[in-house]
């Protein structure tokens, strides 16, 4: 058999197996823990951070029942298995990418909670910015005297680091051997120029007849409604919803750090125009998007039309300082004690520029950020984490959110968390409505 | 085109790769070189050169190469892949005017080996011409493959259609199931399955790595000469039943989207009144189709152009089969662009010939009228090829 086979067929069997044997936390839920992790995610000033609640914040579900400094994972553990297995072909780091995490109920001071595994699913080998890897998927459900009470799906890649070169400067992938990095310079014509006069003086300006009132784009020399061969111009509102979009991911692209949203908006004067729609997670947009425009200035000549998603339903941003000493107190808050949460030199000996945040406080900073704006009595059903490029300490990591979606009953915000090299994380929160906001 | 008694009685290509090895001039010889041998004709016979505009080889080149002394006539047709059937079309015209005798119709490319079309040519943006201007509106923004600028109309499709990327991939097992029974298809032996297609990587979200067709290096040649002559030659004429051009309102080249209805193809709507009406039939009488498959999404957006469904109906079209051998309308008998060659849509027309002629690998049963598209996302053309 081949290792694809060997690891196939290891998984097929695993997932097979269905659940491994309920494990149980080594302690209950308790206060000491509940009072490390809000004084390491949280904000010192924050008043959370001195008086203990007697409920566990969400997010902490996954921190109960782990393996701990010297602790292992069950012998039927799904991905402590398919770990080992990986790992012996070859495929010697690990790094988490995704989180999904279902809440049922909060959970409460002495409760002793237990936790089962199963294998979702292992896909690979997949080519990836990291080296060859395998994606596995495992579910986790916790049970408290036998009652569901949080379940997570939980996706990690195994892979074969590659050998990086010395990082010289900000690598983009647009800035790969052959492709300029500069953005693509449109050619201006006598009947374009007034457009891109426009954007460099920050109006977006629309062809429009002034005899007829015809507008339209892109513009050209005649009204192609009533013959004007000098038809004019008007200054968009700037606003206009998205009327289709696509992702871009391959290939390279000048100027440009992929993936990116490009969209083909809708103006209420009555055009369509495509632009690059910044700050948008992929899975955040859709057809119908209110979007508001931007002007991005590439130099003194040119200045590109883009659009943002606008809102009245934004989350103010919050920037936190990645220091060393937060990205080690908060993974071991979170009793993750992976050494490249916490050891520079090993960190650096993997491939990483510095120690870097683990994704359990990522979970506990979306949930921090969320609730500090959805107010105390915010009840969580879900949190879901997708993770992008690590955050390093020495990093500023700013997260921004906004409401996508309140149907009365439910809220759901999905939050963007960038530090110095991209995006890190990208989030989608589900909240009960409360009523309060 | 009305009563043109014009056929294509010859048929040439070079093996299909990913690196030919050879100059693009080598190739386009090597497949008309072997287009007149099937049609028994020789290079003094021809006096009429066809080609794209994108096309690297002047006729001028293409003719002392092949030792043909005089050319009287001799064209080459814009908007990229959607110069294929009018390749035809000029040829088929200039036969029925009497301006030529034997018009040989050619492309030939090193897509693959040489410059590959799915990555960004910024240079595209910069010409003060109209098509730079154009491209102004989309390049800068980043908007600048082709698979990109498709995306944007397969999203606003799969919005008002229900079309999903599921019915995308259909498209893409049929023409790979088709490409693994012909050896001369690059995917030959290589069937992929929907599970493949929707596992594939995403390039342009909605689109995934197996809706885009092949970057290949290869060269077809057609040869056309009037039905007279044809019943002369060796091979059974493919009449050439209609054949059309079409450009629509609001025409962009890849980028239509400031018309009112983008999620639609008007210019192969104009093309298919034209077919219908010269061929005298309708979309029921075709026996099978070679639909021009750079990306999955605008072969359903023809399927409902062409008249085969109605607006927004194709995914049920296609469901089940139907666009597969032994279905209602098998599309792309050879594979396509996705499983054969990206010879620019030539490879298809070569296919629609070997249908008329009953010598295809994948032979449809019959002997009803095939029909052939070109290029989508720009100005484009079609072909309804018969037996006599």
């Amino acid at each position: 058999m081949t290792a694809a086979e060997t690891i196939r067929s290891a998984a097929d069997r695993l997932a097979a197996g269905g659940d491994s044997k309920p494990r149980l936390a080594r302690d209950a839920v308790n206060q000491p823990m509940i009072r490390n992790w809000l004084e390491a995610i949280g904000d010192p000033v924050d008043p959370r951070g001195q008086e203990c609640p007697d409920t566990a914040p969400p997010a902490m579900i996954q921190v109960w029942t782990m393996p701990g400094l010297h602790g292992a994972r069950g012998g039927d553990d799904p991905l402590g298995v398919m770990s080992a297995l990986l790992e012996d072909v070859g495929y010697t780091s690990i790094v988490a990418t995704n989180c999904d995490q279902v809440y049922h109920r909060s959970v409460r001071v002495g409760e002793r909670l237990a936790v089962q595994s199963r294998l979702l699913d292992v896909t690979g080998p997949k080519r990836t910015a990291l080296g060859e890897g395998w994606f596995v998927t495992t579910r986790s459900t916790w049970t408290s005297a036998g009652e569901p009470v949080a379940t997570m799906d939980f996706r990690v890649l195994r892979f074969r680091p590659e050998l990086r070169k010395p990082p010289q400067g900000d690598a983009t992938p647009s800035a790969l051997p052959g492709v300029p990095n500069e953005v693509i310079r449109p050619v201006v014509s006598p009947d374009t120029e007034f457009f891109w006069a426009g954007t460099r003086a920050g109006e977006l300006r629309v062809q429009r007849c002034g005899d007829c009132g015809m507008v339209r784009h892109p513009p050209g020399p005649r009204c192609p409604s009533c013959g004007n061969m000098a038809p004019g111009y008007v200054v968009a509102a700037g606003t206009g919803e998205v009327y289709s979009y696509v992702v871009h991911h391959h290939p390279p692209v000048p100027g440009k750090k992929l993936p990116i949203v490009i969209a083909l908006v809708h103006l209420p004067e009555g055009v369509r125009m495509v632009g690059e729609l910044l700050g948008a997670a992929p899975d955040q947009v859709r057809i119908g998007l209110p979007v508001r425009v931007e002007f991005a200035r590439i130099d003194d000549d040119l200045t590109l039309p883009a659009w943002r998603a606008t809102s009245s339903t934004a989350l103010p941003p919050r920037a936190i300082d990645v220091t060393p000493t937060f990205v080690i107190s908060s993974a071991l808050a979170t009793r993750d004690f992976q050494d490249v949460h916490h050891d520079r030199d090993r960190a650096i000996a993997g491939g990483a520029k510095d120690i870097f945040l683990n994704i359990l406080t990522t979970t506990g900073l979306v949930q921090r950020y969320v609730g500090e704006w959805a107010g105390l009595d915010a009840i969580f059903r879900a949190i879901s984490i997708r993770l992008g490029v690590p955050c390093h300490a020495g990093e500023t990591l700013t997260l921004a959110g906004e409401v996508t979606a309140d149907d009365g009953a439910e809220r759901v915000i999905s939050v963007i968390g960038r530090c110095g090299l991209g995006d890190h994380v990208t989030a989608t929160v589900r909240l009960a409505s409360t009523g309060n906001r | 085109m009305r009563g043109v008694a014009a056929a294509i009685v010859g048929i040439g290509a070079t093996e299909f790769s990913k690196n030919s090895g050879r100059s693009e001039l080598r190739l386009a010889v090597e497949a008309i070189t072997s287009a007149l041998a099937d049609a028994g004709l020789a290079a003094a016979d021809v006096d009429g050169l066809v080609t794209f505009t994108m096309d690297g080889n002047a006729e001028t080149a293409v003719a002392r190469e092949l030792g043909v002394g005089e050319l009287r006539f001799f064209s080459q047709i814009g908007y990229g892949g959607g110069a294929a059937c009018a390749t035809v079309q000029q040829a088929a015209m200039a036969v029925a005017t009497g301006t030529a005798d034997v018009v040989v119709c050619y492309r030939a490319l090193n897509e693959r080996s040489g410059r590959r079309f799915g990555q960004v040519t910024a240079g595209l943006a910069g010409n003060l011409t109209t098509v730079g201007i154009d491209n102004g509106w989309h390049y800068p923004m980043g908007l600048a493959t082709p698979a990109a600028m498709v995306a944007m109309i397969a999203r606003r499709y799969m919005h008002l259609s229900g079309a999903t990327s599921e019915d995308f991939g259909r498209v893409t097992v049929a023409d790979r199931r088709h490409a693994a029974t012909n050896p001369n298809a690059w995917f030959f032996g290589r069937p992929v399955t929907l599970a493949d297609h929707q596992e594939s990587r995403p390039i342009v979200d909605p689109l995934r790595l197996l809706d885009c067709c092949q970057e290949s290096d290869g060269a077809v040649a057609i040869v056309v000469t009037s039905l007279d002559r044809a019943r002369d030659l060796p091979r059974r004429p493919a009449v050439i039943a209609a054949a059309a051009q079409g450009s629509g309102p609001d025409q962009y080249t890849m980028t239509s989207y400031y018309r009112d209805d983008m999620a639609a193809l008007p210019e192969m709507g104009v093309v298919a009144r034209q077919l219908w009406r010269q061929a005298a039939i309708g979309p029921a009488d075709v026996r099978t189709a070679v639909l021009y498959d750079h990306f999955t999404p605008y072969v359903l957006i023809q399927l409902e152009e062409l008249g085969f469904c109605g607006r927004g109906e194709a995914r049920e079209f296609i469901s089940g089969g139907a666009i597969e051998m032994g279905g209602r309308l098998p599309l792309n008998p050879h594979g396509g662009q996705l499983g054969e060659a990206y010879i620019h849509g030539m490879n298809g027309i070569a296919e629609a010939v070997r249908q008329v002629r009953g010598t295809s690998v994948n032979q449809v049963p019959g002997d009803g009228p095939v029909l052939v598209t070109a290029g989508t996302g720009v100005p484009t053309s079609g072909l309804i090829l018969s037996a006599e």
